[in-house]
Formats: structure tokens, C-alpha cells, sequence
């Protein structure tokens, strides 16, 4: 057993990415999700009018948020990372 | 003919495709755990794909779902955020799990957090937590099938034999043909469910209000309370539509029957397409939800039931055949869930229980019947617990995936090499923590300041996993080389 605390073998950490298009990918995902998560989505994104191609703007908005979120998981996948 | 002769017709017709196809699975089946309990890892992109998408969305996709924008509007369009979490995670959590069941042929969520923290404690923590938050789904599922098939019969057939029904077929190709049996399905399941949600909302929105957009203009002349947050209720605060969204992606990934299907997969790069492209119907399912809740508002206002909405709809205005064809479509999103978790409660079962502890050294063929008479039990189980409530759908799936989503700190020690590493006192110190508030904000004192009880259970549980372990024995560094090792090489292609 390892001592308490320890850092362990495998320092380098996987939760920052180390590539650039896996930089991209994570931010462009995390500026995208946060446009669908509150605050902005309880305030300027509430609201119904105007309509967007015969829909409610807050449905509209969010449908674009999610085809954009998976654009980048897409793209994320085509590039390899 | 009467219509309920044809939508019973259409559901049993449904019923006998998916026996036969049981069946042909049994055929190819070989006397083999792997086999029969994980697919022999082979499992390809469109049969996962389909098996993924219909064991996600369950009874509540299609019954829950309609009813929560019959009641609470709009707010339930928040589903896209957590679906395409699953896509996400799925993408970075997924593809590490495979990696490391393909090397290390892990069967069970139990098998790899246990080896990776050298605990036996945390096997059997994992595998409780596993069974006891997904009974909760069999109920969920068996209730749901019981309901379609009494509506579709018009109260003919009662929701208690409805149940019996449904439940003994699911078993019943489970047994015969084990995971194959349950993909095979899931592919039917996962086609019929998605076409007949589409096609009976689009049906119904144009019979009553002359087309989709029109449908939408009429919602905002007659009830513009349903086309904003937090809606007519007042239910979809900022702190349910986060926590909704952690508990439904995170929750319902780290619950056994979806990280089984990870281990089944047949290659990484099947996995990330997986994640990359299921938010794709698995969101999309959820526009004609919006259509069928949100003009039912509007058609039939005063349901005692809104979960009933679409079958009430149906039988009103729909032909025949067509509600037939979607009942069968509800009864495909519930069976596909359903045998699904009934095949990873008799996999943590056979695996982590009967293998491990109760008779270790026996045959391949030995395990396989075991797990066979372990379904017939949990179809027992899953059979009462079903006829004893009848509650409110998604409530009840909520509850399951925040049950589940007390794994998450230690699946995330696994999956994710870090700075520090997390202890088994940590992750079972922060399980039994999560637990505990996970009881105490949903059910004491439900959502503490308007944030959902998932969102205070997980950050419970993260503080306290971080804490303990930063006092306890990390475990031994040959394991963590090479379990760590393992990730680092699949991600990034060196040994650390």
C-alpha cells in the first residue's frame, strides 16, 4: 500500500487536455453548455418572442445550443482526440 | 374492428418478434460467461448505438416525459442538456472503461473499482449500490408496461397482469439468449420507439391543430405560462434544471447496465463514435414529447394523470392502428430498459456475488444457470414491487440515477490519473456520506434551497472522498502503475 496522500506514479493529470484541438474541443464545449445552463438561460434566453422559424425563442435557442454541442463532440471525434 | 383489439394486437405481435428473436440468440449462444453476461465484447457501433439509446430512454421517455410539459412547460426541454452529457461522458469516460475491461476483462463496475483500490469493501459497496438504486428502475419499467398494456386493452387486461406479462417475455429472452438476446431486442425496441414517437406526435399535432408550428402559436395564445422558466409551478428552478442534469447523465452512466455496455463494445473507436452521436436521438426524441405535452395542455387540460397525455391522446383522436403501433413503440422503450437492468442485476449478482463469494471455483456453464435462475428471481422481486405503488415516473428514475451517481468520485479515481489519488476509505467514506444526504435531500427535506438533493448527495460525497483520502493508504503503486499505466497508454499512447 502507498503512503497516505501519496501523488502516486502517474502525475501528469487527465483532466486538462494536452493537445491543441483538444483544447479547443473542451472549451468550445464547456462556452457552449454554459449558454445552456443558468444564469443565461433563465434570463436572456427566457423569453418567446421573437419567434425563430415558427418557434419560441427559448426553444429555438436551446435546439441551437444542442446541434452546436454535438457539432463539437463530432468534431472532437473526427480530429482524434 | 375495435380499437383496442388492434393496439392489444399490434403490442402482442411486437412481443412475439422480440420472443423469436430471443430465441435465435440462444442458438448462437456459447457456453461462456464473457458470452453470455458481456456479448463477447463484440458488440459493434449500430447494435450498440441502438442498444445504448433504448436502454437509456425508458417508459418515462415516452409516458414521463409528455407529461412533464403537459404540466411544467418547457422546462423539460433542459433534457437536451443532459443528454448530450451522456454523449460526453460517454466519449471521455466510456472509452477509458472499455480500455481498461478489454485489458484487465473486467465484467462487472464492481470488478474494476475493486482492483483498483484493492478493497473487497469496495466491491461489495459497489455492487449494493449497483442493485439496490436499479430495483427501483424494474419497478419503474414494470409499472410502465402494466399501464400501456391495460390502456391499450381499455382496462381489459389489468396493470398487475399487464406487468406479469411484459416482465415474464423480458425475462424470458434474457434467460434464453443473455446479452445477445438483449441487444438483438434493444434494436428493434430502439427503431420502433423513435418512429412511433415521432410519427404519433406528428400525426396528432397536425389532426388537431393543422401542423407543428401552428400547435406552437396556440400554446403561446392560450397558455404562454408553459413557454417559460421555471414554469406554470414554478418546478424548473436554475437548481433542478443543473441538478436534473447531473443526476440524469452522470447517474445513469455510472449505473451498471450502461458501463457493461461500455466493456461490451468491440473496439475504442466504436465507443467514442457512441459518444459523439447518441445525444443525436436520444435529444431528438424529445421534440415530439414537447409536442405531444405541451398540445395536450391545450386539448385535454384537466388529466388527473399527466403522464397519461399521449395514450389519452391517441385513443381520442388517433386511428387505430396507429395507437397500437405506439403502445407498442411505449412498450419497446420500457421492455429495452428493463431487460436491461435485469441483465446487469443478475451480472452483478452471478459476478460479484455468487462467483466471487458463494462458490468461486465452478464451470462456465455452472455460472450461466445461475445467472438464469438470479433473472427469474429479480423478475419475482421486480413483479411485487411493482403492484404495490404507482408513482410519479420521472421522480422515480431521478431518484435511481442519484443513487448511482455516489460512484462517480471513485470511477472518476480510475478513469482519471490526478495529482492525488483517492483512497478506498475515501470512496467508501464518501459513498455512505452521499448516501446520506442523498436521503435526507430528497426525502427529509426535498431540494434545500431550490438545488436538487443529486447536487448536494455528489458534492457531499466528493468532499468527503477528498478528505478521507488525504489521511488514509493510497492503493499500492504497482497497481496504480498498472491500472494508470493502462489509461495513459490508451489516451496518450506512452506509459506515463
Amino acid at each position: 500500500m502507498g503512503s497516505p496522500g501519496d501523488p502516486g506514479p502517474a502525475p501528469r493529470s487527465h483532466y486538462l487536455p494536452r493537445t491543441r484541438e483538444g483544447w479547443i474541443g473542451v472549451v468550445l464545449f464547456l462556452l457552449l453548455f454554459i449558454l445552456a445552463e443558468p444564469p443565461i438561460v433563465y434570463t436572456l434566453a427566457n423569453r418567446v418572442e421573437p419567434w425563430v422559424l415558427g418557434v419560441p425563442f427559448l426553444y429555438a435557442y436551446l435546439m441551437v445550443i444542442y446541434f452546436a454541442l454535438i457539432g463539437v463532440l463530432i468534431w472532437v471525434m473526427r480530429k482524434g482526440v | 374492428m375495435e380499437p383496442w383489439i388492434v393496439a392489444t394486437s399490434l403490442i402482442f405481435v411486437y412481443l412475439l418478434v422480440t420472443i423469436v428473436l430471443g430465441a435465435v440468440a440462444n442458438r448462437r449462444l456459447t457456453v461462456d460467461l464473457e458470452d453470455f453476461l458481456l456479448y463477447g465484447r463484440k458488440a459493434g457501433f449500430i447494435v450498440l448505438y441502438l442498444t445504448v439509446v433504448a436502454s437509456y430512454h425508458s417508459v418515462f421517455a415516452f409516458l414521463g416525459s409528455g407529461g412533464f410539459f403537459y404540466t411544467h412547460g418547457i422546462g423539460f426541454w433542459a433534457a437536451g442538456t443532459w443528454t448530450i452529457l451522456v454523449g460526453a461522458i460517454t466519449y471521455v469516460l466510456g472509452s477509458r472503461i472499455w480500455a481498461l475491461g478489454k485489458k484487465f476483462r473486467y465484467i462487472t463496475p464492481a470488478d474494476m473499482l475493486a482492483d483498483f483500490y484493492e478493497s473487497e469493501g469496495v466491491r461489495v459497496a459497489t455492487a449494493v449500490v449497483s442493485v439496490l438504486f436499479t430495483i427501483l428502475y424494474i419497478q419503474t419499467q414494470a409499472q410502465g408496461l402494466g399501464y400501456i398494456l391495460s390502456v391499450a386493452s381499455d382496462g381489459r387486461i389489468s396493470i398487475g397482469l399487464g406487468t406479469l406479462i411484459l416482465l415474464t417475455v423480458a425475462a424470458g429472452y434474457l434467460v434464453a439468449g443473455g446479452l445477445r438476446a438483449v441487444y438483438w431486442t434493444d434494436v428493434v425496441q430502439g427503431v420502433w420507439m423513435y418512429v412511433a414517437v415521432w410519427v404519433g406526435a406528428l400525426v396528432l399535432a397536425f389532426t388537431l391543430f393543422g401542423g407543428p408550428l401552428e400547435l406552437w402559436r396556440e400554446v403561446a395564445v392560450q397558455r404562454p405560462d408553459l413557454l417559460t422558466l421555471p414554469g406554470p409551478r414554478g418546478f424548473f428552478t436554475p437548481g433542478m434544471w443543473i441538478g436534473m442534469g447531473i443526476a440524469l447523465s452522470f447517474g445513469i452512466i455510472l449505473q451498471p447496465h450502461m458501463m457493461i455496455r461500455y466493456y461490451s463494445a468491440v473496439d475504442a473507436k466504436t465507443i467514442k463514435w457512441l459518444g459523439a452521436t447518441t445525444p443525436i436521438y436520444l435529444m431528438t426524441l424529445y421534440i415530439p414529447a414537447a409536442l405531444v405535452g405541451l398540445g395536450g395542455a391545450l386539448i385535454i387540460p384537466d388529466l388527473a394523470i399527466p403522464d397519461q397525455v399521449f395514450p389519452e391522446l391517441l385513443f381520442r383522436f388517433a386511428p387505430a392502428w396507429l395507437t397500437g403501433m405506439i403502445l407498442a413503440g411505449a412498450t419497446a422503450a420500457a421492455m429495452s430498459t428493463l431487460d436491461s437492468i435485469l441483465h446487469s442485476n443478475m451480472t452483478v449478482l452471478t459476478r460479484d456475488v455468487y462467483q466471487r463469494y458463494v462458490f468461486p471455483e465452478a464451470s462456465q456453464a455452472h455460472y450461466v444457470w445461475v445467472g438464469r435462475f438470479i433473472v427469474l428471481g429479480l423478475l419475482g422481486i421486480g413483479y411485487l414491487l411493482s403492484v404495490k405503488t404507482f408513482a410519479f415516473l420521472v421522480t422515480l428514475v431521478t431518484l435511481s440515477g442519484s443513487g448511482a451517481l455516489q460512484l462517480m468520485p471513485a470511477v472518476l479515481g480510475v478513469c482519471f490519473p490526478g495529482k492525488r489519488l483517492y483512497t478506498k476509505a475515501g470512496v467508501l467514506w464518501g459513498m455512505g456520506v452521499g448516501l446520506t444526504v442523498l436521503y435526507l435531500t430528497l426525502v427529509v427535506f426535498p431540494n434545500p434551497l431550490g438545488l436538487h438533493g443529486a447536487v448536494w448527495s455528489v458534492l457531499a460525497n466528493f468532499a468527503v472522498t477528498i478528505l478521507v483520502s488525504r489521511t488514509t493508504r493510497a492503493p499500492s503503486a504497482e497497481t496504480v502503475t498498472r491500472i494508470h499505466g493502462e489509461i495513459e497508454r490508451f489516451v496518450y499512447g506512452s506509459g506515463g
